[in-house]
């Protein structure tokens, strides 16, 4: 066995794809070949790290030094100053690196360390290579499961850990597990729902690209728990990164024999088959979704009956969302206390945000359930990019809230932010700055539920259309004051009487952004 | 039978008894307690999509919609809060954001109303553009009902195309509500799956595949989209231009053995439209274009006598009742039983066919009751009929487990039939198809043979022989090439099952080897178990052999009595009817197939339509059609159903059974002193008991054909294609000549 | 009759559509749902042409028109908004000289827009064909149209 001297880890995901991380890999090999280095150096795959804008991102180790914007040109260079003579190539390291989740956890920042569940082996492992998540603790919770706990204790230990449901409801997880144990059925499914299509969310692809086996055991685990038979990953059709992922994963763990029949040598046999969307925001709304995967429009059901007693092909159904399952293995491995540590009393664990729009360094960063949306932006964000200032941010995607600046102090968390009529939803923070149109970015949001909402009930698809028309007169200074009001009275029948919660809630981005900013639309109207 | 249990809920203070399983607004409507809803439809599952339905339930948040909420015990309910009914406004207001409103909110819509029942084209009285359905509109029925008088915004109006292009009825997507009615019934209920959502969102719209028109699409036309939708959006081309209706009448389709329920609609004078009724127990409202469509152009037609006519060399003259039953009398006096041919129709009713029977045994001395029937069947009249009459109701094939359908498609007729193979077939029950042309059970099928009529019998027979393990004989050896594994497959389920439905259609009448292949349906029924449920054109073909309308067979003598088990015996010269033989007088009763008919010197024609042939009658009697009569027919599930007057005898036409029973009158012949339906119906009690309010099915005895029964000799049978008293629909009704002209 | 051996690879089963409606569909030269796809696939399901057409017109990344060798699919939704994608929508539009649906004269290239794509960490962003392009500017906008030009 040789002693690898260093390690390169390249993130391999769909953001640093697009800035050309394969080539840059080749000729990281071809160098590190060329250089004699091969015996000494070894370049691992891995998903994606957490940073994005940034191009094509590598690791060093064990120095644990990032670089970032790396073109195919610079590495003859890198690999003959880092690798050959042990310079690291100042040139091209990622400056802001301390205060950017994972790297926390190493490095004493301003902040306390970041705990990392669900992102814990996204850009250390590669996630092609089963064994790496093996070595990484991976597996060992189903292990534990199906060795020494009933279904009914592991639904025990998810209701005991507080785990809420991070599709963006916040639904305890437990309960939803124990309706599932709870009803009867010759054959049950769990699916996971990786149709991840709300704005400025993309936190399920990460996983999906970085650690797709953390979400297949977080499918055992649940497949055991409620008596399930199959398991499916809905995944949007554009996400075409994940699919082969989660693809290369599933035919790997089938030959470990983690899928299949008789899993571990136990009675338990469980398989999982992947899903690909085309393209409906819907779909990422339960029922839609299991229309969709029966091969049908994505029209959402009648609830009730809900999935778990009437879903995929009228069978019991567990529908949980990506970051949710990639919670299970590690609370089984450590324990629903050790998971309650994280988190607010009534909201427990992390959450993996991602931050967009006007901050210095867009990305993704896993916290503490409760963590105020101020450090989010200006410790992890990096703050308002070009020293501008805040002004607001769109918190939870399109079918989130838009919050002032008043509202920095607030605890990131679902019980909290719904006191103040606002959704942590899947925790897309979207940064605004002082220039910005606020009823601008209200008609981009509105523009997008009309474009998305399927058309079944009358209150959402006409009501988006009005809306839309609406927000177009008051955006070009056409409308009047009434207008406004309108505007809020039409969200408010939606909400009231619409048939799923596309429609229903409409109304928190459009009486958010009147709350906070309603000056900047009476500016706009004539009286 | 056990009580069903009840669930006690309180809506609007008011305790009531609903069912496990019913929705909210199903068990309101059940106490008449009025919620306002458009998608939600009787034997349609919940959609939930116009959300007008909303109401308030203690425990349960917000508004639940009382389409998709299942009641529960102690489940309290408010449906008139402030609240619901604003929430009820305001979502109507979107709706009608894109619905032209005119007709609800405009000021002179009271001077509009003086217009009612007329179309109003632009510019007409107060200028509106016209929607078909106007005072007929659900939509308009709830916006008066919520109370809404004006709507805050301006109506978007969508400017589809009008889709005027395809038979029977227009499409006019501007007024659509996008409920899904029309898309639900289609897909579910009838199974046919023409019209499907398209697009999504706010420009979602509704129709076939690419655009295509519903002819291309393999639309059936039933109209079950047109019955279930609640706007204008999809209208009935005929009866559009007729305005409100003002009564309507059950009653039973005459067009086929089936015996479907309509509702006809009516205004004073004429049949406006006919409508399936859901609740009915022979076919729950699956009924075919025929019944659909096919009655106001048919009764209506501008071609109908009105009058009795007489032949002179300078035309028809009109000549009073008197005069043509004189006429009529004066011809039939002093013939002997060879010199006339008298044809009845079994598209009569049964009052009509006892007394045509009375009338050729007792007024012509004859027993040659003929008729197109065993003109068409010829030497296999027996045969059919043996298999006709002990039909299996139509409910047998909801439970099976392997169908075979021959000579059968649905698409055009026999609805009910073939929707419940379809759905046996997505139950799960294994499907064959055996025609000569491409079926609407194909689509289901494991199977879709689709071969000659001469290979028929050759299927039925490889079936039966791989159903017994037989080995393939050569014969067979093409067929087994084409479908090879299949039919091992489909064989095996068949051997293996124990209910196994054979569906004979009226394709194998018009087969040159109906003989062959009646000979193997009955090897199926007989030696391999199958029930045999038989759907053929002849409307009265029981009620003609239970009145004994055919010859050698008395009235009655038929039908089984718990006692008497026997088969019929008839002599086989009894069915051999003469074609070739010239006739002094032939009386058409309801019938025109002349063309198989032998020469005579007077022509008698019994009807409402002038016949298609160059013969002309020499004496016209016209007759009232089944939408004008009252009496019975007995379908082919031996069912006794009602038929009733929807409107008056179009001018001066008579009953067929009035016209016998005068003629015989003035000849002075016969017992026939009937006054009216229920004075034959009377008469007709004495062999059916308790006719016409008959319960149960009838049930007949065999018949046993003694000797060989030699040919009639004309060759091949009338067509019969789609045909009501020997007049072809489509030469009558312009959509069905449309649709049969891209089926040939 | 590629059509036939895409269908033979999955089971006849209705759960399957949206994956062979996706192979069809990549596998067209033009990128888009023919009728003759639209009618393989039904039939080789045994459901209505209805059916699969009203399948294929729910769902956005199907397309019942021909489009060119590369599909630019531009996203619209609010963070992309935020970081300028409408101007950038104005410049493909003038650059290519083709509407929002429409493909560009020489059939190389088809825009569109479409709801996020999950990529929002280097907005204003597109989608080529399979590969996401972020970080747009007028100029590397140029620079991306330029390079597909030459290669097609």
């Amino acid at each position: 066995m040789n002693i690898v001297r260093n390690h390169v880890l390249i993130s391999i995901d769909a953001g640093t794809l697009m800035s050309g991380a394969r080539a840059v890999e080749d000729a990281l090999v071809k160098e590190i070949v060329k250089q004699g280095l091969d015996k000494e150096v070894s370049v691992l795959e891995t998903g994606s790290i957490g940073i994005t804008g940034r191009g094509v991102i590598l690791v060093v180790y064990p120095e644990g030094i990032y670089y970032a914007d790396v073109t195919p040109d610079d590495v003859p260079e890198l690999v003959e100053e880092h690798l050959l003579k042990g310079r690291p190539l100042t040139r091209l390291i990622l400056t802001e690196t301390p205060k950017r989740t994972i790297i926390t956890k190493e490095k004493t920042g301003l902040l306390k360390e970041q705990p990392r569940i669900v992102l814990k082996n996204c850009g250390f492992i590669d996630p092609e290579n089963i064994d790496e998540y093996i070595a990484a603790g991976g597996y060992e919770g189903i292990a534990k499961v199906l060795q020494t706990m009933t279904s009914e204790d592991v639904v025990a230990e998810i209701k005991s850990s507080g785990l809420l449901g991070r599709g963006g409801a916040g639904f305890p997880t437990g309960m939803k597990w124990d309706f599932a144990i709870k009803t009867p059925g010759d054959e049950k499914f769990v699916i996971c729902n990786a149709d991840e299509g709300e704005p400025g969310t993309f936190k399920d692809r990460l996983i999906l690209e970085g650690d797709p086996h953390k979400l297949i055991e977080g499918m055992l685990i649940a497949g055991y728990a409620i008596h399930g038979t199959r398991g499916f990953v809905y995944i949007r059709g554009e996400y075409s990164l994940s699919i082969e992922r989660i693809e290369k994963a599933i035919l790997d763990a089938r030959a470990y024999g983690l899928l299949g029949k008789n899993i571990l040598e136990s009675n338990f046999s469980f398989d999982i088959v992947v899903m690909k969307g085309a393209g409906a925001y819907v779909c990422g709304e339960e029922t839609a979704l299991i229309e969709s995967l029966e091969g049908k429009r994505g029209h959402p059901r009648n609830k009730p009956p809900f999935p778990i007693n009437a879903g995929l092909w009228g069978k019991p159904t567990l529908v949980n969302n990506v970051e949710t399952l990639a919670n299970i293995s590690e609370i089984i491995r450590n324990g629903a206390e050790w998971y309650k540590g994280y988190g607010t009393e009534k909201c427990s664990g992390t959450k993996v945000f991602t931050i967009l729009g006007h901050v210095a360094t867009p990305g993704l960063v896993e916290t503490e359930m409760g963590t105020t949306l101020k450090d989010i932006i200006f410790e992890y964000g990096g703050g308002i990019k070009n020293g501008k200032t805040f002004k607001g941010a769109l918190v939870g995607g399109a079918a989130g809230a838009f919050l002032g600046p008043d509202m920095l102090n607030v605890k990131m968390d679902f019980v909290n932010l719904k006191e103040y009529s606002a959704a942590l939803g899947s925790g897309a923070i979207l940064v605004m700055n002082e220039d910005t149109d606020m009823v601008d970015m209200l008609k981009s949001v509105l523009h997008f539920f009309k474009h998305e909402s399927c058309g079944h009930c009358v209150p959402c698809r006409l009501g988006t259309a009005r809306l839309v028309e609406l927000i177009d007169d008051i955006a070009a200074s056409k409308a009047k004051k009434e207008d406004i009001d309108q505007l809020l009275e039409i969200t408010r029948v939606m909400k009231d009487s619409s048939f799923c919660p596309l429609g229903q809630s409409v109304t928190l981005p459009v009486s958010s952004a009147l709350k906070y900013f309603k000056n900047e639309f009476m500016s706009r109207v004539t009286s | 039978m056990t009580k069903e249990k009840t669930i006690q809920i309180t809506i609007d203070n008011k305790t009531i008894d609903a069912r496990p399983n019913q929705t909210i607004l199903q068990a309101a409507r059940e106490y008449q307690i009025y919620i306002p809803s458009l998608c939600a439809m009787e034997h349609l599952s919940s959609y939930g999509a116009c959300r007008l339905c909303v109401v308030e339930v203690d425990g349960l948040r917000g508004f639940p919609t009382s389409c998709t909420t299942p009641v529960e015990e102690g489940m309290v309910i408010r449906t008139d809060t402030a609240e619901v009914k604003g929430l009820r406004q305001e979502v109507l207001k979107l709706l009608l954001s894109e619905h032209p409103a005119s007709c609800l909110f405009c000021t002179e819509q009271d001077e509009c109303k003086q217009y009612m029942g007329t179309i109003r084209k632009v510019g007409a009285t107060t200028g509106c553009r016209y929607c078909p359905n106007d005072h007929r509109c659900e939509l308009q029925q709830i916006a008066e009902n919520i109370g809404l008088t004006e709507t805050s915004y301006p109506v978007y109006y969508r400017n589809f195309p009008v889709e005027k292009y395809d038979p029977f009825y227009d499409r006019d997507y501007n007024l659509c509500i996008l409920c899904g009615r029309c898309v639900r019934v289609c897909n579910n209920v009838r199974l046919n799956g023409t019209l499907s959502f398209k697009q999504r969102g706010r420009v979602t719209t509704i129709g076939p595949a690419f655009d295509r028109s519903h002819i291309d699409a393999g639309c059936e036309f039933c109209g079950a989209c047109v019955t279930a939708c609640p706007t204008g959006a999809l209208s009935v081309k005929v009866s559009k231009w007729y305005g409100r209706p003002e009564g309507q009448v059950a009653t039973t389709c005459n067009y086929c053995s089936a015996g479907c329920r309509l509702i006809l609609q009516t205004t004073k004078t004429d049949v406006i439209d006919a409508l399936p009724d859901y609740d009915s127990a022979v076919e729950h409202g699956i009924i075919c274009v025929k019944g659909r469509f096919g009655i106001t152009e048919y009764v209506h037609s501008p071609l109908r006598y009105g009058t009795p006519k007489e032949m002179t060399p300078a035309g028809y003259n009109d000549i009073s009742w008197e005069e043509a039953i004189a006429k009529a009398a004066g011809k039939l006096s002093g013939l002997k039983p060879d010199d006339c041919l008298i044809v009845v129709s079994p598209q009569l009713l049964t009052e009509d066919l006892f007394v045509a029977q009375q009338f050729i045994r007792q007024v012509t001395g004859s027993e040659e009751v003929a008729s197109s029937f065993i003109f068409d069947l010829d030497g296999d009249a027996a045969s059919f009929i043996n298999l006709a009459l002990a039909s299996e109701p139509f409910e047998t094939i909801e439970k099976a487990q392997g169908i075979l359908a021959v000579g059968f498609d649905s698409t055009y007729g026999y609805s009910p039939i073939g929707v419940k193979a379809k759905q046996a077939a997505q139950a799960g029950a294994s499907l064959m198809s055996l025609n000569s042309f491409e079926s609407n059970l194909d689509l289901l099928s494991k199977i879709a043979f689709v071969v000659n009529s001469s290979r028929w019998a050759d299927v039925l027979d490889l079936t039966m022989s791989r159903m017994s393990k037989g080995k393939a004989e050569k014969r067979f050896a093409d067929l087994v090439e084409m479908w090879g594994s299949d039919l091992n497959k489909t064989c095996e389920t068949f051997s293996c099952s124990s209910h196994n439905v054979l569906i004979v259609g009226p394709g194998i009448i018009d087969s040159p080897d109906r003989g062959k292949i009646l000979r193997s349906i009955e090897r199926m029924k007989n030696e391999y178990s199958w029930k045999v449920v038989v759907a053929h054109q002849y409307t009265n073909l029981a009620g003609m052999f239970a009145m004994g309308a055919c010859p050698g067979i008395k009235p009655g003598e038929m039908i089984k009595e718990a006692s008497a088990d026997k088969a019929v015996v008839l002599k086989a010269e009894l069915i051999h009817i003469d074609l070739r033989k010239k006739r002094k007088l032939i009386y058409l009763i309801g019938d025109a197939s002349f063309d198989s008919l032998p020469e005579c010197e007077f022509l008698i024609y019994q009807n409402a339509l002038p016949p298609q042939c160059s013969r002309q009658p020499d004496l016209i009697l016209p007759v009232s059609l089944f939408t004008e009569a009252s009496g019975t027919v007995i379908s082919a599930e031996g069912r006794v159903l009602q038929v009733k007057e929807a409107v008056a005898p179009y001018m001066d036409s008579k009953p067929d059974w009035w016209i016998l029973k005068s003629i015989a009158e003035k000849m002075g012949k016969g017992k026939m002193k009937f006054n009216d339906v229920s004075s034959i119906q009377g008469e007709i009690k004495k062999i059916i008991k308790g006719f016409p309010a008959v319960k149960k099915r009838i049930e007949f005895k065999e018949i046993e054909v003694k000797g060989n029964v030699k040919t009639h000799g004309k060759g091949k049978p009338a067509a019969w294609k789609s045909s009501y008293r020997g007049i072809p629909l489509g030469e009558v009704v312009s959509g069905i000549k449309v649709i049969e002209l891209k089926g040939g | 009759m590629y059509r036939d051996a895409i269908l033979k690879k999955f089971d006849p089963r209705l759960d399957n559509i949206l994956f062979i409606l996706h192979e069809l569909q990549d596998n067209n030269p033009q990128h888009y749902l023919a009728n003759a796809d639209i009618e393989k696939c039904a039939d080789y399901l045994n459901i209505p042409y209805s059916y699969v057409h009203g399948v294929v017109t729910f769902y956005s990344m199907f397309s019942l028109k021909p489009r060119g060798r590369y599909i630019i699919r531009l996203c619209d939704s609010p963070p992309c908004h935020l970081m300028g994608s409408e101007s950038l929508l104005d410049y493909l539009k003038k650059k290519l000289k083709v509407d929002v649906g429409k493909t560009t004269a020489d059939g190389v290239f088809t825009l569109e827009i479409t709801s996020c794509l999950g990529i929002c960490g280097v907005a204003p962003a597109l989608m080529m064909n399979e590969e996401m392009i972020g970080n747009l500017t007028p100029e590397r906008v140029d620079t991306v149209l330029e390079e597909r030009r030459q290669t097609s």
